[in-house]
C-alpha cells in the first residue's frame, strides 16, 4: 500500500513529497494511513487553489481563446488556399496570421501566468475542443491539422507565461494598441474574434498596476 | 487577520523552536490543543503562511525512522510573531468579560 501512497505523490510538488510520506513513517502509521494522508492534501490542495480567481479566468481563456482559434486557423487555411489561387491579396493574408499568431501568444500568455497549479487543468480545456476539431473535420481539400495552426504560438505564449508572469507596461501596450489597429485594417471579419483582444489589454492593464505598486514601494523605501 | 488554526499551528511551531517539523507540530496540536489534526490540513496551512510571509520552509535531514525522507522544517518569521502577537491580544481583549476568562461561574442563559 505504501508503493500506491508513493504513487499518488505525483499530484504534489517534489517539496511535499518527503514529508508527507516520512511523516506517517515516522508514527508507524499504516500504507493505507499513508495513502491516506497524501490524497487528503492532493484534495486539499486542489481546493485551496480553486479559492482563487486566477485559475478560473485562466481555464476560461484556455477553452474559449481555443474554440475562437480553432475557427481562425480554418479560416487562415482556407484564405492561405485563395491567395495561392490568387483570390486573396497578400496583405489581407498577412494581416490575418499576424492576428493569429497575437492572439494565439497573447492568450497563451495569460492562461500560463494566471495557471498556476491549475496548468494541467487548462491545458485539458485547451485540448478538448482541438481533439474535438480535428476528429470531426470533413474538409478533404485541407490537412485537419491545419486546425491546430495557433497551437505552437499559444504554448509558446504560456511557456513565457509562466516564466515572467507579467510584460512591461510599453512592451504589452504596444502590443495591445498593434493587435487592436491590426483589427481595425482587417475589418474584424468575425465579431467575437473582439474576445481574443481582451487578453492583450488585460496584460495592459495587470502591467500597469503592477509597475504603479512597484513605484509606490521605491517611493516608501526611499522614505 | 490569522484564522484560529493558523494561530494555533504558528504557535505550536514557536514552541517547539528548532525542532519545529511536520510530524512534530502535529503531535503538538493534537497534545495541546487537543484536536485531530490531518497531515492535509497540516501542510496546506503551512503552505498559505508561509506564501502570506508568516512561516518559512526547508527541508531538513532525512532519517532512517522516517524511511529516508527528509523532514520539513519550519520557522515563524518575525512577521508571523507580530501577526500570532495581535490575533493573541485581540481575543484577550474580546474575552475580557467573558465568564469563562475570568474564572467566574458561568450564567445559566
Amino acid at each position: 500500500m505504501s508503493s500506491l501512497a508513493e504513487m499518488a505523490t505525483i499530484f504534489l510538488a517534489p517539496k511535499d513529497r518527503d514529508a508527507v510520506l516520512g511523516d506517517p513513517a515516522e508514527k508507524g502509521a499504516s500504507g493505507w494511513s499513508a495513502l491516506g494522508s497524501v490524497l487528503g492534501l492532493v484534495v486539499r490542495q486542489q481546493m485551496e487553489l480553486w479559492r482563487a480567481w486566477q485559475p478560473w479566468v485562466a481555464v476560461s481563456v484556455a477553452f474559449a481563446g481555443s474554440v475562437l482559434l480553432l475557427g481562425v486557423s480554418f479560416g487562415l487555411s482556407m484564405d492561405s488556399r485563395h491567395l495561392l489561387r490568387g483570390e486573396r491579396g497578400y496583405g489581407s493574408v498577412l494581416c490575418e496570421a499576424l492576428l493569429m499568431l497575437s492572439w494565439a501568444w497573447t492568450n497563451g500568455f495569460v492562461v500560463g501566468s494566471l495557471s498556476g497549479n491549475a496548468r494541467w487543468v487548462s491545458g485539458i480545456l485547451c485540448a478538448i475542443p482541438c481533439f474535438s476539431c480535428v476528429l470531426r473535420f470533413q474538409d478533404t481539400s485541407l490537412s485537419r491539422l491545419c486546425v491546430l495552426m495557433f497551437l505552437l504560438p499559444g504554448v509558446i505564449g504560456a511557456v513565457q507565461g509562466v516564466r515572467r508572469a507579467r510584460l512591461s507596461y510599453r512592451t504589452a501596450l504596444t502590443l495591445a494598441i498593434a493587435m487592436t489597429a491590426l483589427m481595425l485594417v482587417w475589418g474584424g471579419r468575425y465579431i467575437q474574434n473582439w474576445f481574443l483582444l481582451m487578453p492583450a489589454w488585460w496584460l495592459v492593464a495587470h502591467a500597469e498596476r503592477s509597475e504603479l505598486s512597484n513605484g509606490r514601494w521605491r517611493h516608501e523605501d526611499a522614505k | 487577520m490569522l484564522g484560529e488554526f493558523e494561530y494555533v499551528l504558528m504557535t505550536s511551531a514557536a514552541g517547539l523552536g528548532e525542532s519545529a517539523y511536520g510530524a512534530a507540530i502535529r503531535e503538538e496540536i493534537e497534545k495541546v490543543a487537543g484536536r485531530r489534526c490531518s497531515i492535509g490540513a497540516l501542510y496546506t496551512t503551512i503552505e498559505r503562511l508561509e506564501k502570506k510571509g508568516m512561516l518559512k520552509t526547508w527541508m531538513g535531514e532525512a532519517t532512517a525512522q522516517r524511511g529516508g525522507r527528509a523532514k520539513r522544517m519550519v520557522r515563524v518569521t518575525p512577521k508571523g510573531m507580530h501577526a500570532a502577537k495581535e490575533f493573541y491580544e485581540a481575543m484577550m481583549r474580546v474575552s475580557r468579560n467573558a465568564s469563562w476568562a475570568k474564572g467566574k461561574p458561568e450564567r445559566a442563559s
